[in-house]
């Protein structure tokens, strides 16, 4: 085992990323832990304690889109996996038209999120000769208002994120389908099981842990939910989409309530820690037994 | 009679009667017609004569034209365009190196407190731009503490590319994937090189680095999307029109009061292009890094 | 050992927040009368107000040899300036609508002005100085531009079917069935509408378009009710009279053009110039562009009648102002800006003639002829419409949510057929009063 003495190299080497990670990640969110218990103006800062908190927890503003980040980090969550697993089975396969196939279905992934949005605002266009309605319309379905009523909004904004999301599931499936042993589907046949009792005895087990990945990357993903909201609704109508980082960003930088937009981060900082920390126990629990 | 063979849970491929071959093909096409349709529409979009949202469709309507493009030129669209590569450029580099080199001293060096930066790194990975935005801006603007010292010393990074460069210098993801892969060079070859006389910083550039090559190829390419999809950020940066990246004009394209929907077509074709070139120029390396990032959590 | 790595963490944590927390106030700004102006102009980047403007900027460095710098944004213009406040960094002079006047002066971003302090300040319309007056009284901008609603009406329809000039509701609404029954264009398709309308919720733009009708009625969204103190009265009698018709104007009538409920006013621009409704109530900034796209002839502008319930006209007049703010490091430019654009001089270049990208729509200096400037008749129309009927939008402290109420929740009328008008403006008036109220200014 040589000494240990202090050598400058390591730090040299990691300086770059410790001075940019301290600059745009730690100052930040110091200064935004303070700014958390201020109420902050242009002609000077107040302590207010713990208002600002209490301000997120309890103004229905915040209660409302708590609820429908919630509702749409679930939605967004649970259909792009179920939809992705599906996808996954139907392209399983080494066939070189099946490669094809999945590189079409990843594209969304790929689409930056500003396109995305416009995208399907257009899709989405509420006339009756609008490309999503025309689509329905061979199917004798109404026009649907999508984006543009309340009862609709967030179902619509939930599917433009299943949208990208699904493909993107689809990929860590096809990863984990890879790594399911052949052999156990040999036996399996040779005792006699279907195609059914293959998927759930055998394939399921198998992707275990990829449920636990993608179900928490979604999650994350789906509480910061922002760029998508942000263009197709930007809350509207009538609050219907309003999420919380979009409220955050009314409060933080168009009405100056700084404090409480950066009390509302901290919310959403803990929900992810609470998240991740969670799902990583539960994890380690099951490994255990 | 040997075992049924089996490449997939469902064997789908070896069914092969007309009837299952058809229900595959319009399985196939419906898949490729909801994931991709809408960017073909898009791209074909972009090329017609279209004006409001109802002449969207998978069809050319009125002929194939430059003329949105035109227009959006007139809109400034290739100084947003540039502005987005100067951005992606010059951010990439910087991530990059900054990634290998922060790699480089935690999968290699050992020192004290690694295990905290590296949980400090990590939980960098739950601190997105998103939950950082409000302070960041004020940070960004008075940058510390030059403008604490001495107010005529004030450093205000918005409006510059480097307010949106900076920001993602240092990406916890490149760093991870950085850091696993290099644990796994063999020290042998590292440790020839110091035998042979070389310095740290030769040993890194000559030796590791070529060795790391397929770890470069996914934060290579997992930075670039990283980067290209930024919106918050230089939301936050860009004060006017001169700063804009391209994904932000395509909001003001829309509401743009003279020109029609054409216009935020060829906006959107050229924001959506580089970031699909990139991928099917780099496949494999994107799916690696999906899984690879992804199954490590 | 794990106590210990906790050690470092904290005390990096803390070292961290240290550095983090120091900045409490702006430091005091040293004036340099040389220091060039920074000039905001809610506008598109590039678009003819934005060289109006710059042409406008350019002429007052002639003048005074002070420096300028035009910065255009259109969209987030707001979001942009409370972030620049925020950061302490205000430009030195911004042109904003007259409803964000509350909304900055409560932040303490206005320098107020008084009019001793500009010359030619006497030559500004009363009207106009109006619109630059806080609710504390005291005047915290220059005037710069008005601007009042009115038709926009396609003069060959109305002429094809022989229909004469609106004088009441009661006629307008004749027209615009007319219009769309009638087949104005002639094509022999049922493809007309009467109105054409910016009836989303957007920016608010379905209570924009609402006000001139609720007060061309002699209604209104908040009244007055002693000094400083307002109450709701979108649910008295003529304002529900107003929004009653016209509702029936999109739900029985049928004659709105379809998908006005869902658009904003690019659409609405171009719904008019593709010919599919024949009224527009509309701003005169957008008449250059439509003599230039459809053609001279085709547009003639008519003031809205009042209504059955109005004792004489009222239409939605707003307008520009010229902003001076806080923190600048050259108040003696601001000042000689802000009489720069109010002078004839200034306001004849923001004016543009007749072209598009006039960022002075109507003159708010009395010395200025528009005949000399403008040769279109029609802008005159507005002008004298502007003088008799203009009414501003209540000078509570911050208009901005008022606006965004009220366009949700007639916007939800308007969509919704089978709503209670007189129900939902109940409820929009408790919406005002609790806004009202948050404000500070709601009558007991």
């Amino acid at each position: 085992m040589p000494r240990r003495r202090f050598s400058a190299v390591p730090w040299f080497f990691l300086a770059p990323a410790l001075i940019l990670l301290l600059y745009f990640k730690f100052i930040p969110m110091a200064q935004g832990l303070k700014m958390s218990f201020y109420k902050v103006r242009y002609s000077g800062d107040v302590w207010v304690g713990w208002e600002n908190y209490a301000t997120v927890l309890t103004s229905e503003a915040f209660t409302s889109a708590i609820w429908h980040t919630v509702i749409l980090a679930a939605g967004i969550t649970a259909g792009s996996i179920v939809i992705g697993l599906v996808l996954a089975l139907l392209v399983e396969g080494q066939a070189r038209h099946l490669w094809f196939i999945r590189t079409a279905a990843f594209l969304p992934v790929v689409t930056t999120v500003a396109v995305v949005a416009e995208v399907w605002r257009i899709m989405y266009y509420p006339a009756e000769d609008g490309p999503l309605n025309s689509i329905f319309g061979w199917f004798g379905i109404g026009p649907q208002p999508f984006l543009a009523n309340e009862n609709s909004s967030l179902m619509s904004v939930m599917a433009m994120g299943i949208w990208k999301g699904a493909p993107y599931d689809m990929m860590i499936f096809l990863a984990g389908l890879a790594g399911v042993d052949r052999n156990l589907y040999e036996q399996a046949a040779v005792d006699g099981a279907n195609v059914w009792k293959r998927f759930t005895q055998i394939t399921m087990p198998a992707l275990r842990p990829v449920f636990f990945i993608i179900f928490i990357l979604a999650a994350i993903r789906g509480l910061r939910i922002f760029t998508e909201v942000f263009l197709a609704t930007n809350g509207a109508p009538n609050g219907s989409t309003e999420v919380l980082m979009t409220l955050i960003y009314k409060l933080g930088f168009q009405q100056g309530e700084l404090g409480v937009a950066a009390a509302g981060s901290i919310v959403l900082f803990a929900a992810t820690v609470v998240l991740t920390v969670g799902v990583q126990l539960l994890r380690r629990k099951e490994r255990d037994t | 009679m040997s075992a049924q063979r089996f490449d997939t849970v469902l064997g789908l491929q070896q069914r092969r009667s007309p009837l299952a071959v058809i229900i595959k093909i319009a399985v196939y096409t419906l898949m490729v017609l909801v994931f991709a349709g809408p960017l073909i529409g898009l791209l074909i979009g972009a090329f017609s004569h279209v004006v409001d949202p109802t002449k969207f469709s998978l069809v050319p309507e009125g002929g194939f034209t430059f003329a949105n493009f035109g227009r959006a030129g007139e809109r400034r669209i290739w100084n947003y365009l540039f502005n987005s590569f100067v951005v992606v450029g010059f951010g990439l580099a910087l991530q990059m190196l900054v990634s290998v080199f922060a790699a480089y001293s935690l999968a290699r060096k050992r020192m004290r407190g690694a295990s905290i930066l590296m949980l400090l790194i990590l939980a960098t990975m739950m601190l997105p731009e998103e939950v950082i935005a409000v302070p960041l801006s004020v940070v960004l603007a008075d940058v510390p503490p030059f403008g604490i010292v001495d107010p005529g010393m004030r450093v205000n990074l918005t409006n510059s590319y480097l307010g949106m460069i900076l920001p993602v210098g240092a990406w916890g993801f490149s760093i991870l994937v950085m850091t696993e892969f290099m644990k796994e060079v063999p020290i042998e070859l590292e440790e020839a090189a110091k035998i042979d006389g070389a310095g740290d910083l030769r040993t890194f550039f000559f030796v590791i680095l070529p060795l790391c090559r397929p770890a470069l190829g996914v934060i290579g390419v997992f930075g670039f999307t990283m980067i290209w999809d930024q919106y918050l950020l230089p939301l936050i940066v860009a004060v006017d029109y001169t700063h804009w990246t391209l994904p932000l004009a395509l909001r003001s394209l829309r509401g743009d009061e003279e020109v029609g929907i054409g216009v935020l077509l060829a906006g959107t074709i050229l924001a959506v292009l580089p970031s699909i070139l990139v991928f099917l120029a780099f496949q494999r390396q994107f799916v690696r890094g999906l899984t690879s990032g992804a199954i490590k959590g | 050992m794990m106590s210990r790595r906790w050690t470092v963490a904290v005390t990096i944590a803390l070292a961290v927040v240290v550095t983090g927390c120091s900045k409490t106030t702006p430091p005091p700004t040293n004036q340099d009368p040389g220091a060039p102006i920074e000039i905001w102009i809610r506008q598109a980047p590039e678009s003819d107000s934005h060289k109006t403007l710059i042409k406008m900027a350019n002429a007052f460095t002639a003048k005074t040899g002070i420096q300028t710098k035009v910065t255009a944004i259109f969209d987030g213009f707001e979001t942009k300036l409370q972030q620049q406040g925020a950061q302490h960094a205000l430009p030195d002079v911004v042109i904003n609508d007259t409803a964000q006047l509350g909304n900055m002066q409560l932040q303490g971003w206005l320098r107020e002005i008084k009019k001793s302090d500009v010359p030619g300040s006497e030559k500004i319309t009363d009207r106009a100085w109006a619109a630059a007056q806080a609710s504390d009284g005291k005047f915290y901008a220059m005037p710069f531009s008005a601007q009042s609603f009115l038709l926009l009406v396609r003069a060959d329809w109305r002429k094809k079917l022989n229909l004469p000039e609106p004088k009441s509701w009661e006629e307008l609404a004749s027209m615009a069935k007319a219009f769309t029954d009638n087949d104005p264009d002639g094509n022999g398709k049922k493809d007309t509408y009467g109105f054409v309308i910016p009836g989303g919720t957007e920016r608010g733009y379905m209570s924009w378009y609402a006000s001139s009708f609720i007060w061309g009625n002699g209604g209104d969204f908040v009244a007055k009710s002693g000094e400083g103190k307002w109450q709701p009265a979108i649910n008295n009698t003529k304002s529900v009279e107003a929004v009653s018709w016209l509702k029936d104007q999109f739900c029985a009538q049928k004659t709105v053009n379809p998908g006005a409920v869902n658009n904003n006013t690019t659409v609405t621009h171009e719904v008019f110039e593709k010919g599919q409704g024949g009224i527009y109530l509309v701003g005169p900034y957008v008449l250059a562009r439509f003599v230039k796209s459809m053609g001279t002839d085709k547009i003639e502008a008519i003031a809205l009648p009042k209504g059955p319930s109005a004792s004489g006209p009222g239409t939605l007049a707003e307008g520009e102002n010229v902003y001076l703010m806080d923190g600048s490091k050259n108040q003696a430019g601001q000042l000689k800006f802000a009489e720069f654009a109010a002078s004839v001089e200034g306001q004849s270049i923001g004016m543009n003639k007749d072209d598009p990208g006039a960022i002075v729509r109507l003159p708010v200096n009395k010395d200025v002829d528009m005949s000399k400037v403008r040769a279109d008749a029609r802008w005159k129309v507005f002008q004298d419409f502007y003088n008799t009927a203009g009414v501003y939008t209540p000078s509570v402290p911050n208009w901005a949510p008022f606006r965004q109420t009220t366009a949700d929740a007639i916007n939800a009328v308007m969509a919704n057929c089978g709503s209670d008008v007189r129900q939902s403006m109940d409820k929009l008036a408790d919406q005002l009063g609790a806004e009202l109220k948050k404000q500070n200014v709601l009558a007991s």
